[in-house]
């Protein structure tokens, strides 16, 4: 048999370190997250909990649940070795939080049958890990990534060119990638309940349907998805984010961490080689409101002041209600080759002081840790939260999206 | 469970040998507490310096997490675990 693409998803991630880190968790409903679900184990999910479901909800769904806020750079190292065990089998690894996609074009030489080697990979991530991954084959990356779901947790599925029409008929069409709850509502309305159905349908239909969206959606139900695999070199964007450990109105505190967010996001811009176009600021209030607002970076910057300085903007524009602040987040989008950006002429120069300026403090930060300096506008977090290597210690670890 | 996030130096007895380190027992205030099992290993930088951490399940059931500073070969504890 022969597969274009292997994907591996580590099962229920970070509640699966922390059973492997603590094994009085194994066995018991583990949930991961801060407000909401962030991840659960498997025992949660027999309770109906998911990720996304605020904690509220499954406490009161699985009382005997242990709740636990999460550390990501512990979840990010153990994800890092499972890829690089990923990588062994398949180069060019295209990787997210807890999943994978590998090329295995021109491998089936070297490794021999792909089934008894990714049966080999995941009895090395156990042993390496003490996690299981679900990993699947297939012709392409929606095939790969169906045919592991189906098995999953602990699985190994497996789908070929020949197979994938007889493969995609009889799945629910809400399996299939692309398909949300509107889709699916809009398809049920018109009796379309399997993708065998929904492939019967004439492309132009799909699209007077759905718009442009109708022609992938024709394309994947038949089995075709021409995305290629590979290391992505630009990321769509990098986002930093944190509840407050106590809802708060403190104008002080909500710009100070926003400026410690917006400061972590351009770090791994500039770490990147990249800057942004657009900056977009997301608050959430206490009683559930969410509010976002995004403005251009003119020219495109990976520069903690210029960044901040619309973000601040943005932030004190969004906050008009008089209720305190569950979260707030700074998300960089529209992002291009820090080199290659345009300048702009009429924009005030500071002679490269600001660029120089941040390059020392990286370098202070490369060679001392990410806590070794603290921005001025992030001051009024100091002796508020605590500190580790890694710097402030959030409420809600930062990730990247 | 509760989790108690701390950055504690620590006295640690360890093996070295075969090129990895497993921690053997840490001393914490008067008490020596002998690891039962080391349920996990990773490793994180900060700056160029490679820390090395160890979830450490100990006689009474809580569980330890030791972080080795290999640049200054300093250990600490990072956070305990304990049920309740």
């Amino acid at each position: 048999m022969s597969f274009r693409v292997l994907h591996v998803d580590i099962d229920a991630f970070f509640a699966a370190v922390e059973q492997v880190r603590d094994p009085r968790l194994r066995g018991r409903p583990v949930i991961v997250g801060n407000g909401v679900i962030a991840s659960c184990s498997y025992e949660a999910r027999r309770h109906g909990l998911r990720a996304g479901m605020p904690l509220g909800e499954a406490r009161r769904r699985c009382p005997a649940a242990v709740v636990l806020d999460g550390h990501a750079p512990t979840y990010r190292a153990f994800a890092e070795r499972v890829f690089a065990h990923a990588a062994a089998m398949a180069p060019g690894l295209d990787t997210y939080l807890d999943e994978c996609y590998g090329d295995l074009a021109g491998t089936e030489r070297l490794h021999g049958d792909p089934l008894a080697r990714a049966r080999r990979l995941k009895d090395d991530v156990r042993a390496d890990t003490g996690l299981t991954v679900t990993v699947g084959l297939g012709p392409n990356r929606m095939l790969a990534k169906m045919a592991g779901k189906r098995t999953k947790p602990d699985g190994l599925g497996w789908v070929t060119g020949a197979d994938a029409e007889a493969f995609l008929s009889a799945r629910p069409v809400a399996e299939l990638p692309g398909v949300g709850p509107a889709h699916g509502r809009a398809l049920a309305e018109m009796n379309v309940r399997t993708v065998g159905e929904l492939a019967r349908l004439p492309r132009e239909t799909l699209v007077a349907l759905f718009g442009a969206h109708g022609e992938a959606l024709h394309e994947r139900a038949h089995g075709r998805d021409s995305r290629a695999v590979a290391a992505r070199e630009v990321p769509l964007a990098v986002s930093r984010e944190t509840a407050f450990h106590a809802d708060t109105g403190d104008r002080d505190e909500i710009t100070a961490t926003l400026c410690y967010l917006a400061g972590r996001a351009c770090r791994t811009l500039r770490e990147l080689g990249l800057a942004a176009r657009t900056v977009e600021v997301r608050i959430g209030y206490a009683d559930g409101v969410h509010e976002r607002a995004q403005a251009p970076l003119r020219p495109p910057s990976a520069l903690d002041p210029e960044v901040f300085a619309p973000a601040e903007r943005l932030y004190l524009r969004l906050h008009a209600r008089r209720v305190r602040l569950h979260r707030v987040g700074v998300v960089l989008r529209g992002l291009v080759a820090a080199d290659g950006r345009q300048l702009d002429l009429l924009a005030g120069d500071d002679g490269g002081r600001t660029e120089r300026l941040v390059g020392g403090l990286d370098g202070l930060r490369e060679r001392f840790g990410d806590a070794a300096v603290v921005s001025g506008r992030s001051l009024h977090l100091l002796g508020r939260l605590e500190k580790s290597q890694h710097g402030f210690v959030l409420r809600t670890p930062s990730l990247t999206q | 469970m509760r989790v108690e996030r701390l950055n504690e130096p620590v006295k640690v007895r360890a093996d070295f040998a075969g090129g990895t380190v497993t921690p053997l027992a840490l001393r914490r205030g008067a008490e020596t507490l002998r690891v039962l099992r080391v349920n996990a290993r990773w490793a994180d930088r900060r700056g160029q310096e490679r820390l090395h951490y160890f979830a450490c399940t100990v006689p009474s059931g809580d569980v330890y997490e030791l972080c080795l500073n290999a640049h200054e070969l300093t250990w600490r504890i990072t956070s305990v675990t304990l049920e309740g």
